[in-house]
């Protein structure tokens, strides 16, 4: 179809075609089409086919509101072609047609309406309920929309946006534009959203109703150019809103064009003041077959033309009810579409220049007239209007019936911003009876048709939102702006056209009809929201864009409410958005430690730990045989960067210790470092590490990996009440840890340093401080978390990569080795060292573990958190205790986690491996204390062990080096 | 977490930004003679009252202190300390 190409109005480049792909053949749009008007353009006339009954269906609002046009795109079913803009290449298919869209086969489900009233598979597939498993099947196959296959990944990038802003304007109309344009102009900086792809609303394609005035496509132009020359607002189009929050948190998606970069973007915008702006959308007319392909309203048929250049038929009758419908049949007809008729609702009310633009083009005004019927199986072929009272008749041959009952305005933000609706007797509207603080409505949204007022509106809803944001501003003076111009017009109140409504579709998306809601209130479901509910009016892809306005006022009419009607709810995501889109870019954030690389390069296997990412295996060997030997018989290195450390330093830095740390902190001493836990409120151990005095009145310790993150906002919480003196810094990125362990450490350490770490000089358990090289400076704890003779350097961050060179340059005619996360696992499981989180669970206290001696009771003025419970659970017989266990096959290891029972669970393994160095396969498990006893035996069940339990016994720990020889020699 | 939250140091901020610390139960009870049970309660028992609470907030993502606020818990905002609370 060739194009009306010279239109001041278009926002396609007819010159520029895009190919696409339908039905297996190659098809052309344009550049700016949609994909329903590219295909609309090449003759597409059928779209899909409803959801239950199989009707065809087409273009009808160009908004979205329905899921009429949603095709499968690209493989991505559910797509609303209307808005999604065209993009070379793409596949497009039809959903829900078994055949071809114009001959589907299941086409006679339409017959089979009258047996399928409101609440059919509710009622009917009821009982008996052997019938269920059948008829889901085959109803699944025959009605729903979209097809998603199990394996489908969405293809995309997506990303998230925070923004901050003094005010956010919800559209881009007139009103959206003149409130931030007032807003900028007192300082302000503004977010403006626009659902289409670009500013201007309902100004963009239309030339208004007063011929000698400025069309107000030219009028939004200007306002849009003012808009992009102020540097305080900022512009997203394509960007409709989803959601608000507390506190003016508005939520958004925005589409990303092809040359983007990303294909959703989730936008978060916290604003001061919110003005929504968001115009009307078209209240549908009720009347038979009114969702025959053919049947389209006001704004539909005018944009096809004057924005995409696409005539919408050739000969048209007009059924309406506001005067946008008037201007659209003028100037459709002036480019050169016949219309033969316009049909208005209203008696009276009409703009009396476009009455007589109708009447210098001999084209009838039937006042109190309505469309009846379209005729046509598969699209229009003709339409029957009557008067509203059904009394005359007359028909007309036709291919395009536009047809609208009102206008409707989108009220979605404002109820999810929290504004309550009433019904608005003199527009017909649903209208907010009191707005939200920090909220503001404008334009068409309250009735504001008329074009000046539209902007004064606009204008007022700026300076109140900039009074809300502090800034002194003259709001009597916008509102007797606002009170020139003429105010809301009088609404059509025509609900249905005089006909029984067995083929007038309340909703499209769930094929519901005027007598289903009927039916629904006859069966008691006498309310908007049990109706809603129990007919299916509203709940498919468009949500209330169709049904939201009729519903209401329809069932207010059939019960003859003398109570006003009232709107159901509306709920966010108020336009759909991709799952994808929420989930955003999903970046691994990760920390590396300054060792990273290096590791990399001796070809360590990296894991993510809590925030880290650490090395778990030097090879593809998960039993780390080699590993775990050189620390054992030689020695090893361990990047253990990521350990929790801080100082801590102040006159009361003591106090907070003695109250979060289970020990007598008082002993710690400033050559030996001191190992203690740290408890919950119910005696729960949640961390353990060491501690020295630095200096006076400063001391610096370590905490487990996963506690780094929450040990300030710990120790501040538990001393919250005391008002102590102290200062806690978080050491964690500054400094980087080596752990050399191994027979061999000290000759290896001896050759890097010249001071004394003799036995004699440096015990175990003692802290030093010296140089390596005469340059590296490092904090040294002799630990033996492995079991063997080991050192912990500490040292700045940037240091540590000279460090670890200098470490295994030392240690190479020792054969040093890297080890990784499971080898040290390993080493300390032999060695019975716990690992919170692994040999502890939330329950798990300090006395089961067996650390109770670091527990100083005696320090009760230190109100030492987890002391109560502890003193309460010491005599508690139902406790789970840590014991040792052996399994009785050496090459059968239990799997950590899997449990121990009897004829029922009595504990879990907490870690167990085949031991390299024992030959034996070990581990560490929590049990009932009557299980506790070593030779108990135990059975143990997993997963796969296939119904025949693992046998296992307790035994003594530890199982390597008992008396501690190795470590401490 | 949509709600903004006042911290003393850093004012009004996101709330994104804060980690909620529970109601607001005063200091911990003297330890002679507690019970079990009277342990517990402190501990874990809330009034969870829809209306103002006062309760505690760290700012984590900012200057890491613990404060109280009050919060009405069928608005989710922040409010104003009532009348008769000290
Ligand atoms: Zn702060």
């Amino acid at each position: 179809m060739s194009r009306l190409e010279h239109l001041p109005t278009l926002r396609i480049d007819p010159s520029l075609t895009l190919p696409l792909h339908y039905r297996g053949k190659t098809r052309y749009g344009v550049s700016g089409d949609t994909v329903a008007t590219a295909l609309f353009a090449d003759g597409v006339r059928i779209f899909g086919r409803s959801l239950k009954y199989h009707r065809p269906r087409g273009l009808y609002s160009l908004d979205g509101e329905c899921a009429n046009t949603t095709m499968a795109v690209d493989g991505v079913p559910n797509v609303r072609t209307e808005t999604t803009p065209l993009v070379s290449g793409m596949r497009v298919a039809v959903q829900n047609v078994m055949g071809f869209p114009e001959f589907d086969v299941m086409g006679f489900m339409d017959r089979l309406s009258p047996f399928m009233p409101a609440g059919f598979y509710y009622r009917i597939l009821h009982k008996p309920a052997m019938i269920w498993p059948l008829a889901l099947k085959s109803i699944r196959k025959a009605a729903g929309l979209g097809k998603i296959s199990p394996d489908f990944r969405t293809i995309g990038t997506f990303e998230e946006r925070y923004l901050h802003a003094d005010v956010c304007v919800v559209g881009g109309g007139a009103a959206g534009m003149s409130a931030a344009l007032a807003a900028a102009e007192s300082g302000l900086r503004v977010i403006l959203l626009e659902a289409r792809p670009w500013l201007g609303g309902c100004w963009d394609y239309r030339s208004g109703a007063d011929s000698d005035a400025l069309p107000l496509y030219e009028r939004s132009r200007e306002l849009a150019r003012e808009v992009a020359d102020e540097p305080r607002i900022r512009v997203f189009c394509r960007t409709p809103m989803i959601g608000a929050y507390n506190d003016n948190l508005v939520t958004a998606v925005q589409s990303g064009g092809e040359d983007e970069g990303f294909t959703e973007r989730y936008i978060e915008i916290r604003a001061q003041s919110v003005v929504v702006a968001t115009g009307c959308i078209e209240r549908p007319l009720l009347f038979e077959n009114n969702d025959r392909p053919g049947v389209m309203q006001v704004g539909c048929a005018h944009r096809l033309a004057r924005t995409y250049g696409i005539l919408p038929g050739k000969t048209a009758v007009f059924s309406v009810g506001h005067d946008m419908g008037l201007e659209a049949a003028v100037d459709l007809s002036e480019l050169g579409v016949e219309v033969l008729c316009v049909a208005d609702a209203r008696e009276d009310g009409q703009h009396p220049g476009l009455v007589r633009a109708l009447t210098e083009r001999g084209i009838p005004l039937l006042r109190g007239w309505v469309a009846a019927r379209a005729f046509g199986k598969r699209h229009v072929k003709k339409a029957a209007v009557t008067t509203v009272e059904g009394t005359v008749r007359r028909e007309f041959a036709c291919d395009l019936l536009v047809a609208s009952a009102g206008l409707s305005p989108v009220t979605g933000p404002l109820t999810v911003a929290g504004a309550r609706l009433a019904y608005d007797v003199h527009t017909g509207y649903f209208l907010p009876e009191a707005l939200p603080c920090g909220v503001h409505a404008a334009g068409r949204l309250l009735g504001w048709n008329d074009p000046g007022a539209a902007e004064a509106s606009g204008r007022l809803a700026g300076v109140r939102a900039a009074a809300d944001c502090g800034k002194t501003v003259d709001s009597d003076a916008a509102e007797a702006a606002l009170a020139a111009h003429p105010g809301p017009e009088s609404g059509c109140k025509l609900v249905t056209a005089p006909v029984a409504g067995k083929k007038a579709f309340v909703c499209f998306d769930e094929d519901a009809t005027v007598k289903n809601v009927r039916q629904a209130i006859d069966m008691g479901f006498d309310v908007p929201e049990l109706i809603k509910r129990f007919a299916a009016v509203g709940l498919g892809p468009g949500q209330g864009g169709i049904p939201g306005h009729n519903l209401p006022l329809l069932a207010a009419r059939y019960r003859a409410d003398t109570a006003p009607p009232r709107p159901t709810t509306v709920r966010s995501p108020l336009v759909p958005a991709l799952i994808a889109a929420y989930a955003g870019a999903q970046r691994d954030m990760c920390k590396r430690t300054p060792l990273h690389r290096l590791q990399e390069r001796d070809g360590g296997v990296f894991r993510r730990t809590g925030v880290w990412k650490r090395a778990r295996y030097f090879s593809d060997d998960t039993e780390c045989r080699e590993e775990i030997l050189a620390v054992r018989n030689g020695v090893g290195m361990l990047d253990a960067s990521t350990l929790g450390k801080f100082r801590i330093h102040g006159p009361d830095a003591l106090n907070a210790l003695q109250r979060v740390y289970v020990s007598d902190m008082r002993k710690v001493g400033s050559d030996r470092v001191k190992y203690s836990a740290m408890c919950n409120d119910d005696g729960c151990v949640i961390d353990d590490g060491v501690a020295v005095k630095i200096g006076e009145n400063d001391y610096y310790f370590t905490t487990s990996t996963g506690r780094a993150g929450a040990t300030v906002e710990w120790i501040r919480y538990h001393t919250r009440f005391d008002e102590w003196d102290f200062h806690l810094v978080n050491l964690t990125d500054a400094l980087g840890v080596i752990n050399l362990a191994g027979p061999d450490a000290r000759t290896v350490l001896e050759s890097i340093t010249d001071a004394d770490v003799s036995n004699e000089a440096f015990p175990f358990a003692g802290y030093r401080t010296f140089r390596v090289d005469g340059w590296i400076p490092v904090r040294a704890m002799r630990l033996g978390f492995v079991g063997e003779l080991s050192f912990e350097l500490h040292a700045p961050s940037s240091f540590m990569p000279a460090l670890w060179d200098r470490v295994a340059e030392a240690g190479k005619p020792h054969g040093i080795r890297n080890f990784g996360m499971e080898a040290q696992n390993v080493l300390r499981m032999e060695k019975g060292h716990v690992i919170l989180g692994q040999e502890s669970e939330q329950r798990t206290n300090l006395l089961d573990l067996g650390l109770g001696f670091l527990w100083d009771r005696s320090k009760t003025d230190a109100a030492t958190v987890g002391a109560v419970a502890l003193e309460q659970a010491e005599d508690d017989p139902d406790r789970l205790t840590l014991v040792g266990i052996e399994m009785d096959d050496p090459d059968r290891p239990a799997k950590d986690g899997s449990v121990i029972v009897d004829d029922r669970i009595r504990g879990y393994v907490c870690t167990l491996r085949r031991s390299v160095t024992l030959n034996r396969a070990v581990g560490m498990a929590l049990v009932e204390a009557p299980l506790s006893a070593p030779g108990t035996h135990l059975e143990i069940f997993e997963d796969d062990c296939n119904g025949q339990r693992l046998k296992a016994k307790v035994v003594p720990m530890p199982f390597y080096d008992p008396e501690g020889k190795r470590m401490k020699g | 977490m949509s709600l903004m939250l006042t911290c003393p140091v850093c004012g009004r901020r996101n709330g994104y930004e804060f980690r909620y610390g529970g109601e607001d139960k005063g200091p911990r009870p003297e330890e002679d003679g507690l019970t079990p049970r009277a342990w517990c309660d402190y501990v874990h028992m809330n009034r969870c009252a829809a209306g103002p609470v006062k309760e505690w907030w760290f700012h984590r993502d900012g200057c890491g202190s613990w404060f109280t606020t009050w919060r009405d818990t069928t608005t989710n905002l922040e409010i104003q300390p009532p009348e008769d609370s000290e």
